[in-house]
């Protein structure tokens, strides 16, 4: 359902992007790093207000022609990025949501493994790499 | 409408548009003075009013857009200025009438118009006439300022006027329906007499002069007319006028709240001179409207005394909040008419514009978001390139940069698009290079030198590609190598491998034409591109600069040695130095170069590329000294691992050198290195001292260079290594010839060696030299050959085994005190015949030819030239390797009283251990030939030694020397005399070769006791002749002998008394001792002798008399009485000799 799921360092430098494989990788690239601007401001807005309570996630980023832009981000700044498919109306806020969480705690057990090193790019994760197909090709 | 004005904000509502052009043929340059000149005139304070006029001016404006003026009336030209040239007047009329056209143009909402005239003179310029103004040229034309205002205050009674006009119109005349240009074929055939028609006529026209009070400068009243207008509109549906007056009503609003405006920098001019700045400030704050002054009423009179404009104020204004509202409402509006298209998205950036001032990014962008689906028809590229840039302006506005960056990047690939007959490379390049910050990309390399890579990579390398690409075509090829150097050296570890390939292979095509610099580019922009040094092309991991080889390392004199402890501090220790000198960046490396002398740097490095990578003219980059590099190309293998390359120069002055970096060309591209500017990079210091020139010393010996290499003791390292082979004993010269090969002269050499510790015992001197010889050639210029002769000598031990001198310790031979009367019947004891004296057995053999070896280190210090008067010098050492082979073995040794007791026979078993034929001599006799591995015994007789005669050895003068070292001493002293004398020589004839034998080492305590002179001298004389040896002393029968039997005592002490019996008897030759005299032999007197006690060095003497009855051959044995002093002195001490004596018959 998701046609790109990124994952974004706290220095806004890709760690994990995946696309579909029929689209023009580079255009979710540029798509994901124009949504940054909107992370950044979401959270400037709602950062001094409660940083242990506030919510992960930012919800709808931006909309496109095609594609929803909807984003999410860690305590630790750390950010993910899923574009969605517009036409796919069925897709709720909640499952999105949802679909968020799984990526987080998926992204949790990556950096639970100790040959990992924070900040580098996550590449050899094969449960990461699998979590992430599973919420590309899901389809509702 | 088609045409959007993608600059507009909210305060251009209350502007006047004036447009500004030229007629007839005006050059560009003159044309934009003037312009530039009425622009300066955009604001005008309307005399006897606190007004004030903004005026827009517009050099193009397109008439369809005119025809929105009713719509919007600051859309409307009110004012025509004409500028031309014309310089005879006879072409002044065609320019009027060009003029009269451009008016017609705009004509049906000009207020007024003004023509000006450049290079006419003559009798027209004399006729007054309000709208031409002449002047003779463009320089001279002072007072155009002063025309435009009086223009402007024109302008400003038409639209006063028309303000009025309009205000005052009361609804009981018919109001006329103002529209825009698409719905007038609506109107067709409408009732124009509903009331539903006449209200929407009537809103229509309080929009309208709401919109006039505006840029009458009459805020408050312009905001009344406006709600009023919104009330009428919204009543009867009018949507796209109710959007036009609910813009209007925000534009007051905006207008009001910001005065400083919300376009930008135009905005922040236009309010100048009006108000006062910290008021302005005061009224930005929201909430502070209560206490709100009037623009208009802060005169020199004071405040407005009308406060009923005051309270309306503060009721009709929106709040911050409430204009955007309004903003929403009126775009909505808007975009129910496809046809209002331009005034949607126009609205659409004035509302981004006022939240932009109000940091609502969020919103602003909802807005822009809008905007950019705003479709309106289709636009030409060169619309597209504005619209996107305007995007990317309002984007980067609120702040959303990566956003601007795209939007910008889509217009500057908007330029180039494949539709476009001429691409503008250059303005394409141009908007690239304006995106750099969206993706937080500089171009600067030291950027990304530390700590890891900011930003996205995959769009950034995208972005680099068009750079690179974009600057070739635009024909700038040093600029694409620069682009692309960048992109190799910055993004080299997201490129994958077939990336790297193709980068490099491009980058090597462009650098063919146009090679990479380390010079900055300066773009026309102002930026300027620094240089791109490939530091990770190869990566640099370790750089150590390295020592002199040891031949070449200059030391410093021992003399000058402390001056630079001295300087630092009184203190041996403290810890404040210490902790110091850990912080120090450059740490000078102890060690020294020397000027004129190759040095060499060693930088480990490996090559990150998935191909050969060659890097060309590898140098060094320093300062402090004349260095002079000496490049280097070498090639890496493909992902290499470390692989260490030598840089090398010569320093061509003195002084402290320090090593910045390296330089490098690869792929056609130069780079300089810096090392402080390198990650992760492991240095031992970089600067070191280089010091004067100092000579170099090569060494050629006679001999051959040697695969043996001595094991470096204690810090000396040795250049050089010879070797020979030498027998034991023997000698040979060694010529070495000392070449100046440097630039110096050579003025001074000290030679020192050292024998490496062997357990070999050496004796003698194993190498001597007479360097007197050679510094008579010094100083040795350059090039120059001096030669130096050194002798070589090798004594080793010739006694064979340890075990067979043991042997020879317990042997007992000869040791006997009393000498036997017949040495030469003297019987070898029978276990001398059972060791092996013919060729031993074979295992034997491997002991004898056993080689041994001898290691010696011969040190040149030398010096000369600029170094040695700076108290340098070097050091050269030649190793020396000897093999010794044996030559002879004494494998026996021991010793026979001769006849004679001051001198006794040294027999040596001398077995010939070479392979050659071998003679053997001494100095006293004939040569003896040995045989390979033959053993003989030869005899040699020597006089005994008196060695308490010689002086005491060097050592005895030091008290401390144990005991021990002062008897070995002396041993070798005596084994060094014994030697001299003995001077026992061999020789190989066919091999030509010679050389010594020593008995030195063989020598045993007891063997020496043997050999030494008793302390006690006895002599025997007979007839007053001293009988010795062999001689037989005559004697005749019946006439008496005289005996005498003198001492001589040369020990320390006294001794004494001793009794003598002499004891005559015959030897019969066969064995048989017949003692039985008594009637043959009488002695006169006594036949017992008495000594007295003799003091040290002091003489004694006894006399006796013999007679002969009988011919015949007697032997005299003088036998000491056994008591008991005697037994304390040790018997050789009590060494007679035998007298023989013949006795004759009486001659008649």
């Amino acid at each position: 359902m998701a046609v790109c799921i990124a994952v974004i360092a706290k220095e806004n430098y890709p760690l994990y992007i995946r696309s579909t494989p029929t689209e023009n990788e580079l255009k979710f690239h540029y798509m994901v790093h124009t949504s940054l601007d909107v992370v950044d401001e979401k959270i400037s807005a709602m950062g001094k207000a409660l940083v242990d309570q506030r919510e992960l996630y930012l919800g709808l980023l931006y909309p496109t022609e095609d594609y929803k832009v909807y984003g999410y981000v860690t305590n630790s700044k750390v950010k993910f990025v899923m574009v969605v498919d517009s036409s796919n109306t069925a897709l709720r806020d909640n499952e999105i949501r949802s679909m968020f969480r799984k990526l987080h705690n998926s992204y949790t057990d990556v950096m639970c493994n100790p040959f990992y090193n924070p900040g580098d790019r996550i590449q050899s994760s094969r449960a990461f790499d699998n979590m992430v197909t599973s919420m590309m090709i899901q389809v509702c | 409408m088609s045409v959007p004005d993608y600059m507009q904000c909210a305060e251009d509502h209350q502007t006047l548009l004036v447009v500004v052009q030229p007629v007839g043929i005006v050059s560009e340059e003159n044309f934009f003075r003037i312009y530039k000149r009425i622009c300066s005139v955009s604001q005008i304070s309307v005399r006897d009013s606190q007004r004030v006029l903004y005026i827009r001016y517009r050099h193009h404006y397109p008439p369809e857009n005119n025809e929105w003026g009713d719509f919007q009336t600051h859309r409307k030209v009110v004012g025509l200025i004409t500028i031309t040239d014309c310089f005879s007047a006879k072409d002044w009329p065609q320019t009027f009438e060009k003029f009269h056209v451009q008016k017609e143009i705009y004509g049906s909402t000009l207020y007024d118009s003004r023509l000006f005239v450049f290079g006419l003179q003559g009798e027209i310029v004399e006729q007054p006439r309000t709208d031409v103004a002449f002047y003779p040229n463009y320089e001279d034309c002072q007072t155009v300022e002063k025309r435009i205002e009086d223009f402007i205050e024109s302008l400003f009674i038409v639209l006063e006027s028309k303000r009025l006009d309009r205000a005052t119109d009361k609804s009981g005349d018919k109001i006329p329906l103002l529209c825009v240009p698409f719905e007038k074929k609506d109107f067709v055939g409408l009732d124009t007499d509903s009331r539903h028609y006449k209200k929407r006529c009537q809103g229509r026209m309080r929009k309208h002069v709401g919109d006039l009070c505006l840029q009458a400068g009459m805020l408050q009243d312009s905001l009344v007319h406006y709600h009023m207008s919104v009330e009428l509109l919204r009543s009867v549906n009018d949507f796209l006028w109710l959007g036009a007056a609910l813009e209007g009503l925000c534009s007051a609003s905006v207008i009001y709240h910001y005065p400083g405006g919300t376009g930008g920098k135009s905005g922040a001019r236009r309010f100048q001179g009006s108000t006062l700045p910290a008021e302005a400030a005061n009224r930005h704050r929201p909430g502070a409207q209560e206490v709100l002054i009037d623009p208009g009423a802060l005169t020199t009179n004071g405040i407005n005394p009308d406060t009923s404009t005051e309270i309306g104020r503060a009721k009709n204004c929106l709040s911050p909040e409430d204009i955007i509202d309004k903003y929403k409402e009126a775009i909505s509006y808007y975009s129910k008419y496809k046809n209002a298209g331009v005034i949607e998205l126009e609205a659409c950036i004035k509302a981004v514009r006022v939240l932009a001032i109000q940091k609502r990014s969020m919103e602003a962008s909802e807005f822009l978001q809008n905007a950019v689906y705003i479709n309106l028809r289709q636009l030409s590229e060169e619309e597209k390139i504005q619209r996107y840039s305007i995007l990317s302006e309002l984007y980067e506005l609120i702040g959303f940069h990566r956003k601007s960056a795209f939007f910008k990047r889509v217009a500057a690939m908007q330029c180039v698009a494949p539709s476009i007959a001429e691409p503008g490379w250059r303005a394409c390049y141009k908007l690239l290079l304006e995106t750099l910050p969206g993706y937080s990309l500089s171009l600067d390399p030291k950027d990304f030198s530390r700590g890891t890579h900011r930003g996205w990579a995959a769009v950034q390398m995208r972005l680099l590609h068009e750079l690179v690409y974009a600057s070739r075509r635009m024909g700038n090829p040093a600029l694409s190598v620069r682009h692309l150097s960048f992109l190799l050296q910055t993004m080299l570890d997201f490129l994958s491998d077939q990336e790297k390939k193709d980068v490099a292979q491009s980058l090597e095509n462009y650098t063919s034409k146009c090679p990479g610099t380390m010079e900055p580019i300066a773009l026309p922009g102002g930026l300027t591109l620094p240089p791109v040094p490939f530091t990770k092309l190869p990566i640099v991991r370790h750089v150590k600069l390295l020592n002199l080889p040891a031949s070449l390392r200059p030391h410093k004199m021992k003399s000058l040695l402390g001056q630079n402890v001295s300087t630092k501090s009184p203190f041996i220790y403290s810890p404040i130095i210490a902790h110091n000198r850990g912080e120090e960046r450059n740490k000078k490396i102890d060690f020294q170069w020397v000027q004129g002398d190759v040095c060499e740097v060693q930088l480990m490095v490996y090559n990150p590329m998935p191909f050969e990578l060659r890097v060309e003219n590898m140098g060094l980059l320093t300062s402090g000294v004349e260095f002079e590099s000496l490049p280097a190309a070498l090639s890496l293998p493909a992902e290499s691992g470390l692989y260490p390359v030598t840089l090398v120069g010569v320093p061509q002055t003195t002084g402290t050198i320090t090593v910045n970096g390296y330089h490098t060309t690869v792929f056609g591209v130069f780079s300089d290195c810096l090392l402080d500017n390198l990650p992760g990079i492991k240095t031992s210091g970089s600067t070191v001292e280089v010091i004067p020139a100092l000579p170099r010393l090569q060494i050629s010996t006679s001999l051959p260079r040697s695969a043996h290499s001595l094991q470096p003791s204690s810090g000396d390292e040795i250049s050089t290594n010879v070797s020979v082979q030498l027998y034991n004993g023997e000698s040979q010269q060694l010529i070495i010839k000392l070449e100046n090969i440097g630039m110096e002269p050579l003025e001074k050499l000290e030679v020192t060696s050292k024998v490496l510790t062997t357990k070999e015992k050496l004796y003698g001197d194993f190498l001597s030299w007479k360097l007197e010889e050679t510094l008579a050639q010094f100083p040795l210029q350059p090039g120059k050959v001096a030669t130096f002769t050194i002798n070589i000598k090798v004594k080793l031990d010739f006694s064979c085994q340890e075990n067979l001198l043991q042997d020879l310790s317990d042997d007992g031979i000869s040791v006997s005190g009393f000498p036997l009367s017949s040495p030469f019947r003297q019987v070898v004891r029978p276990r001398v015949e059972g060791k092996p004296v013919n060729p031993p057995e074979s295992n034997k053999a491997g002991d004898y030819s056993h080689v041994k070896t001898l290691e010696a280190v011969l040190n040149f210090k030398y010096s000369g030239g600029p170094g040695h008067t700076e108290g340098y010098y070097r050091n050269l050492s030649l190793g020396l390797h000897v093999e010794v082979e044996p030559s002879v073995f004494f494998t026996r040794v021991s010793t026979l009283p001769a006849t004679s007791t001051r001198q006794c026979h040294l027999l040596l078993d001398v077995f010939n251990s070479t392979e050659h034929e071998l003679t053997v001599s001494t100095r006293s006799s004939e040569a003896l030939i040995l045989h390979a591995g033959e053993c003989q015994r030869m005899a040699i007789q020597v006089d005994k030694f008196n060695f308490e005669s010689f002086p005491e050895s060097p050592g005895e003068k030091g008290q401390f020397a144990n005991p021990k070292q002062l008897e070995e001493e002396r041993r070798e002293a005596r084994g060094l005399e014994i030697h001299s004398k003995l001077g026992i020589c061999w020789r190989i004839p066919s091999l030509k070769r010679s050389g010594e034998a020593s008995v030195e080492g063989l020598l045993n305590q007891l063997v020496l006791e043997h050999l030494q002179l008793a302390p006690l001298q006895w002599d025997v004389l007979v007839d007053g002749q001293p009988c010795d040896r062999e001689a037989v002393a005559a004697c005749q029968v019946g006439d008496p002998v005289r005996l005498e039997v003198r001492l001589t005592n040369r020990s320390p002490r006294s001794v004494g008394p001793f009794a003598l019996t002499v004891v005559p008897f015959q030897d019969h030759q066969n064995g048989v001792h017949n003692y039985d005299l008594h009637d043959t032999v009488s002695f006169v007197g006594s036949s017992t002798f008495y000594l007295d006690a003799v003091q040290p060095s002091g003489q004694s003497a006894c006399l006796g008399a013999l007679l002969f009855l009988y011919t015949g051959d007697f032997f005299l044995h003088i036998r000491f009485h056994e008591d008991s002093t005697s037994k304390e002195l040790p018997p050789s001490w009590f060494c007679l000799p035998s007298v023989h004596v013949c006795a004759l018959e009486a001659q008649a």
